[in-house]
């Protein structure tokens, strides 16, 4: 009796001694960059998420005690940004190394999108010195830690 | 050294002149706008290139209503009174209109917009914002111009 042989499981290295169909060698390059891509940035989303809520703890905080943006925040929104501008290369190098993504424009589109975030919300912390520049400040990073949620959700599983 | 921060310098509340539209209060809500008119222009651009035939209607309203964002932001943003009042009540009427119909009749609805079911697939924010955009032009009303004030 005559069994096909079964597909390769994913994640498997497609070993020919397996006796498993081994898809064909593109495919194997693009899957495992799609890997690459979900291991590498979906920890970098988790982080980003998890930094950008604390700025917003933080601004909170600042916005309910009446208090404009400090400097120190301002450190903090860099560290956020520093971490997206990471992403963003690291989302670069893999697509161009042969990861597909679901939706490539939403997904650049966030990418995109979460790098001037912030950015914009710093410039108004300098223009308004009252408490709304923590609030905006707040806004802002909940933004970015939606857009990184969104941004996971996109790329899809490999 | 000129830090940002202010450290002791109390809080001064600006003179009492007309505020205007963009700053305080308003530039919280001019930054919430920026971010709904980026997010609606960028998901309606990609609609109406990519899928334009799936859901004309839905897609042709996600268009309009990244415009009225668009256009509501600048007009708060560079204090454009008059203009921000119309954009903002347009969006009042088109996210009640379009989530009332969103909800009676789906079928009209194959994708999502912006104001779909009066945004909840955004928090209902799409809902509050006109609503809170409305209040602060009431508040923000140049003085010359009498408007319809409190009844009363």
């Amino acid at each position: 009796m005559v069994v096909a042989a079964p597909a390769c499981a994913t994640g498997t290295p497609g070993d020919p001694r397996l006796g498993c169909r081994a898809p064909s060698l593109a495919r194997r390059g693009a899957s495992r960059a799609r890997t690459t891509l979900w291991t590498v940035l979906t920890p970098l989303a988790l982080a980003v998420v998890a930094l950008a809520l604390l700025l917003a703890l933080w601004a909170a905080a600042f916005a309910l005690r009446d208090r404009a943006v400090v400097l120190r925040q301002l450190w903090g929104a860099a560290v956020v940004e520093a971490a997206l501008v990471v992403q963003a290369i690291v989302a670069v190098a893999v697509v161009v190394g042969g990861a597909g993504v679901d939706e490539p424009a939403t997904f650049w589109g966030y990418v995109a999108c979460s790098l001037i975030v912030l950015p914009i919300a710093a410039a108004w912390a300098f223009a308004e010195r009252t408490r709304w520049s923590s609030v905006v400040l707040l806004v802002a990073a909940v933004t970015v830690a939606f857009l990184q949620w969104r941004l996971l959700q996109v790329w899809g599983a490999p | 050294m000129s830090e940002p921060s202010g450290p002791s310098t109390p809080h001064t509340e600006p003179t009492r002149r007309t505020p205007s539209t963009a700053t305080g209060p308003g530039r919280v809500l001019v930054a919430v706008y920026a971010i709904f008119a980026l997010a609606a222009t960028a998901r309606a651009g990609v609609q109406l290139v990519r899928d334009w035939h799936e859901a004309p209607l839905a897609y042709g309203l996600s268009a309009l209503a990244a415009v009225i964002y668009v256009v509501a932001t600048v007009a708060l943003a560079r204090g454009r009174h008059r203009l921000a009042t119309v954009a903002v009540s347009t969006e009042l009427i088109g996210v009640l209109v379009v989530g009332a119909f969103s909800l009676a009749d789906p079928a009209a609805f194959p994708r999502a917009t912006v104001w779909s079911a009066f945004g909840q697939g955004y928090g209902f924010v799409p809902l509050v914002l006109p609503v809170l955009g409305l209040l602060w032009l009431r508040r923000t009303a140049p003085p010359r111009a009498p408007g319809p004030g409190p009844a009363s």
